[in-house]
């Protein structure tokens, strides 16, 4: 169950303001990257990864947007107010992190296998057990 | 965990999406809670019984 501030008392609606904000995150995040991806790529002299990728995070903030008003799932993923929706997206991320954990630590072995040192997984894999242990510590400390 | 959410929802004569503004969650979270597929979190609990003007307990039931 959150804790977070802003989460509002049940049965009281949100308000506007701050529900807005919500809302706009994570289009906002995949314009945001799609500005990096852009600044990135014409940096490096390569403009059809500049481009490309700015009009795939484009059409992605879209997508949220647009498929907000047709899906509960995707519109409770944008405002954060249903207890549920919420639940399941941390499932999702925690299913989708051990994957990529299960994927670096498998690609760690083929590469030690075949004589190499393990990088880059070496690195990925220690800045997951940092970022776990950190986590624990943390969220020991507030629940 | 059984519960009578259905029950009294349609006892007092309002839709799962009428019931899920009043709560803050979507139509669907209502209806996973109905069918017993969601068991919601303690403030969401005592809100839906305090809807029904009526405790917890007379809500949700551990026997079922």
């Amino acid at each position: 169950m959150s804790t977070d501030d802003s989460t509002p008392e049940r049965g009281q609606p949100r308000r506007p303001g701050r529900r807005r904000a919500t809302r706009w995150l994570v289009p906002g995040t995949a314009v945001a990257g799609g500005v990096a991806y852009l600044a990135a790529g014409l940096r490096a002299g390569d403009p059809a990864f500049a481009f490309g990728g700015l009009a795939v995070m484009l059409a992605t903030a879209a997508a949220f947007v647009l498929l907000a008003r047709r899906s509960e799932l995707v519109a409770g993923l944008l405002d954060r107010r249903d207890e549920r929706i919420n639940a399941i997206d941390r499932d999702a991320s925690t299913f989708a992190g051990m994957t990529l954990v299960c994927a670096v630590l498998a690609a760690f072995v083929w590469e030690i296998a075949h004589g190499r040192d393990g990088q880059p997984f070496a690195a990925l894999g220690a800045l997951g057990a940092v970022a776990y242990v950190a986590a624990l510590a943390v969220l020991r400390l507030r629940r | 965990m059984r519960n009578t959410v259905r029950e009294l929802r349609t006892r007092q004569g309002i839709s799962q999406a009428e019931l899920a503004v009043a709560m803050g969650v979507s139509r669907q979270t209502v209806n996973a809670i109905e069918t017993g597929r969601y068991l919601p979190s303690l403030p969401l609990a005592i809100a839906l019984a305090r809807h029904f003007g009526l405790t917890v307990e007379e809500v949700f039931h551990v026997d079922g």
